[in-house]
């Protein structure tokens, strides 16, 4: 560690002790002065490798950046509307696209190796948080179907595959009718009973396919020793009133399961994702932050204050996906406190912002389309 | 051999037999109708002279009731102005113009509409107008209507109730995504109108029609304003105010997505315009704080999303964002820029020196130019120069949304009625 900050730090100095600091420690005001640090170094070399994004921050009034909020950040959907790269084409490792509903646009996403290897090891230092070092028997809940078809992955696809490393001996819990093989689930546990058992699915397809069909069932399933990690967002369970302590309380009558950690990230950021701690609140790993933004004035807004969601991460190098304004909604409930093992902003998501119906001319009956 | 059209049984391509769709009827009686028998019901109704009696006084009874139920509505309120007696009369004069004693107009049949979903009133203007000509009228309306929408129905179809004359000649139904449905009443009609985006032109174009029938269509258009610097810089503060009011109503209305409301606004003159530019933007400004409008956090996402793509696209020389209602980015050059648009405040600006500066730029997607400042005959040598390629109407600021008979290019009570000549033989006929 230097003694001075700005000068002493090289990129690689500032990204490996965000890397090498166990992850969720970092108090926050050490953590933005650090993350403003890599941040502004990050609004430079886009500047200078993606033509698009310097026209963007050329364009935008100048204003001098003191704090992370006053780094500049771009809509999520320009990924939809625009390719974004800062490597050249020789250089890309592949392009990541995002789920959508057919006919809609979707995210891409330009890595390059490098990127590639930092998400991989930033995903690695986030799970062996929630893990430990040892890989655990792993319980997918899902079908095996969905990786099977390696050539036309869905994002669930992807999803499921950038787990599989951090367990070991995959028991896919769902056939391909997506129906809960609850004899071979028992005899997996019986398998591996005593065992920390690490579980993965989506969150709703954990609550309608794993959940309600245990119940369903009237089996025993103990899984008082495993570690449920889902992601996927809540709308689905949304709609049936279903949050997030509904969510764990079933799963703790029903199956005695005490570990769930929800994540929330997305396509434009991978490997920085937030993870839900001890107390229920989505906390941001070492190399990423949250600030919501107040909807009329765009200003940071107070804690406790709902307002939409921007998501900081010094992870995107290949492209110029650092700061992102998302769709969502959320809110900060203050920060959390080091020696609980969760530091960091405690971000609560509390949904999509609500799509207004547009008025005008378009857009009018699309439904003649033949439907196929 | 005459090409036979079924007026009464669905067409069904495929030979098996299927149950009878059914539709939401919402006019003249509401409730689910099986298809055939509204499309049966609407083949015997009796079609009329162009602007009869009776159909001149149901169109004058109805804007009476919409302008009493419109109070807090200005599009409603609007309609029932366009279709008051006065103006209903200058619409049958000038009609009758047309026609002569070698010419007759008479009414072409049936008219299906396909109104936009998200302009309230749309509807009734294409609907109205054949109406007055003489024809039967099938309109589909959005099974999303707002309740602006839904009242106006409800209004017509108690004004129906005194005019069995008319009620018989118009049905009024909603129905999601079936195409069949669109295919058969398609199949039975004389002219199809379609408002609304691209996609649904070009979706609705691939059904078939009778090979008699015709087409017309109102695509995704863009729209322009053109102010000119130094009539701008003569007027007094007040003018400027009310400048400001009409352009906040020709651009705010239907969310800045109405084909008719500028999305670009160009400064025609040599001295430098952005100090007028910025007084007027403050005047808008006013305007808006004035009439509560706001913009919803998705649209003010996507506001921002354009802004940032058009920084890519083009060269931006200005970025203002005022807030969320009012985003202004300034342009080096016409903005190449005519397809998906946010709305809800977000213009486009441009200064040239000279009208005729922006004549290379004009597309056939260009519908409306709200001219402020400039002499009839630069505005006449503008459209003169643009041989039709595109600008379709020019229209004083506070207008642009003024809908008028002629539409996109279209007259449409000519449209909606067909030509019958007589030609007068030379010979003398005896006694």
């Amino acid at each position: 560690m230097t003694d001075d900050a700005s000068s002493g730090h090289s990129q690689a100095d500032t990204l490996n002790e965000l890397f090498a600091r166990p992850q969720f420690s970092i108090p926050q005001p050490e953590k933005e002065l650090l993350l403003e640090m890599e941040l502004s170094k990050l609004v430079d070399l886009h500047r200078q490798q993606c033509g698009p994004y310097r026209r963007i921050t050329d364009a935008l009034p100048h204003r001098p950046s003191a704090t992370l909020a006053d780094l500049p950040y771009l809509p999520v959907s320009l990924f939809k509307s625009h390719l974004l790269s800062s490597i050249p084409d020789s250089q890309v490792f592949k392009i990541m696209t995002s789920s959508g509903t057919t006919g809609q646009a979707v995210s891409r996403v330009v890595l390059d190796r490098a990127t590639a290897d930092l998400q991989a090891r930033a995903l690695s230092s986030v799970m062996s948080h929630v893990l430990g070092k040892q890989r655990a028997p792993m319980v997918i809940i899902d079908t095996p179907n969905v990786v099977r078809e390696r050539t036309s992955f869905s994002a669930r696809g992807a999803g499921v595959l950038g787990m599989l490393p951090f367990g070991r001996h995959h028991f896919y819990a769902l056939d391909d009718d997506m129906r809960l093989d609850v004899p071979g689930l028992c005899a997996y546990l019986e398998q591996h009973s005593g065992e920390q058992v690490f579980l993965f699915g989506f969150t709703y397809m954990v609550w309608k396919y794993f959940l309600q069909e245990i119940v369903a069932s009237g089996t025993e399933v103990d899984l008082s020793l495993g570690v449920l990690v889902h992601s996927g967002g809540w709308k689905t369970l949304a709609d049936e009133s279903v949050g997030n302590m509904e969510f764990k309380a079933a799963l703790w009558n029903a199956t005695g399961l005490t570990r769930v950690h929800n994540f929330y990230g997305m396509v434009e950021q991978v490997g920085s994702v937030f993870v839900e701690g001890d107390d229920g609140w989505l906390y941001p790993p070492n190399f990423a932050d949250v600030i919501i933004r107040n909807p009329i004035t765009w200003a940071p807004a107070a804690i406790g204050e709902p307002g939409v969601v921007e998501v900081l991460s010094v992870l995107p190098r290949s492209y110029p996906g650092h700061i992102l304004l998302t769709e969502d909604l959320g809110v900060v409930h203050g920060v959390g406190d080091p020696d609980t093992g969760w530091s960091g902003k405690k971000l609560e998501i509390l949904g999509r912002v609500p799509r207004s119906e547009l008025r005008g001319c378009s857009d009018t009956h699309a439904h003649d389309r033949i439907a196929s | 051999m005459s090409p036979t059209v079924s007026q009464g049984a669905p067409m069904d391509p495929s030979g098996a037999a299927e149950s009878l769709p059914r539709v939401q009827r919402l006019l003249p009686d509401t409730g689910m109708t099986p298809l055939d028998a509204i499309l049966g019901e609407l083949a015997l109704a009796p079609l009329c002279l162009p602007f009869g009696e009776e159909r001149m006084s149901f169109v004058v009874d109805a804007a009476r009731s919409l302008s009493k139920i419109g109070r807090g509505m200005p599009e409603t309120q609007a309609l029932a102005f366009w279709m008051r007696k006065a103006e209903i009369i200058r619409l049958a004069e000038s009609f009758a113009g047309l026609q002569s004693d070698e010419v007759l107009l008479m009414p072409r049949g049936t008219v299906f509409h396909i109104p936009p979903a998200n302009v309230d009133t749309l509807f009734v203007y294409s609907w109205v107008l054949s109406i007055l000509v003489g024809n039967r009228n099938i309109v589909r309306l959005s099974s999303r209507a707002t309740s602006q929408a839904n009242l106006i129905v409800s209004t017509l179809n108690s004004v129906l109730a005194s005019h069995p004359g008319v009620k018989a000649t118009t049905s009024m139904i909603a129905y999601g995504h079936d195409e069949s449905i669109t295919r058969t009443i398609s199949a039975s009609c004389d002219v199809r109108v379609i408002w609304g985006g691209d996609a649904t032109v070009q979706a609705v174009r691939s059904v078939p029609l009778p090979p008699h029938a015709t087409e017309l269509t109102f695509p995704d258009r863009f729209s322009m304003a053109a102010i000119s610097v130094s009539s701008y810089s003569a007027l007094s503060p007040p003018e400027r105010d009310r400048l400001a009011e009409d352009f906040f109503n020709d651009a705010y209305w239907f969310d800045q997505l109405g084909c008719s409301s500028a999305r670009l606004i160009v400064w025609v003159g040599v001295e430098d315009a952005s100090r007028y530019a910025d007084d007027f933007h403050s005047r808008v400004r006013t305007v808006i704080r004035d009439k509560a409008y706001t913009v919803d956090t998705s649209i003010a996402i996507s506001k921002v999303a354009q802004a940032y793509g058009t920084m890519i696209d083009a060269e931006v020389t200005g970025y203002s964002f005022y807030d969320n209602s009012m985003t202004v980015l300034d342009v080096a050059a016409f903005p190449d820029d005519r397809g998906s648009f946010c709305g809800a405040g977000f213009f486009y600006q441009l200064q040239v020196s000279d009208l005729s500066d922006i004549t290379g730029d004009i597309r056939r997607e260009d519908q409306t130019l709200s001219a402020f400042g400039f002499s009839p005959d630069s505005l006449r040598d503008f459209a003169v120069a643009l041989l039709g390629r595109g600008i379709d109407r020019i229209v004083p600021f506070g207008q642009a949304l003024q809908f008028n008979r002629i539409w996109d290019g279209h007259d449409l009570l000519q449209a909606f009625t067909r030509r019958v000549t007589i030609t007068k033989s030379s010979r003398v006929v005896g006694q």
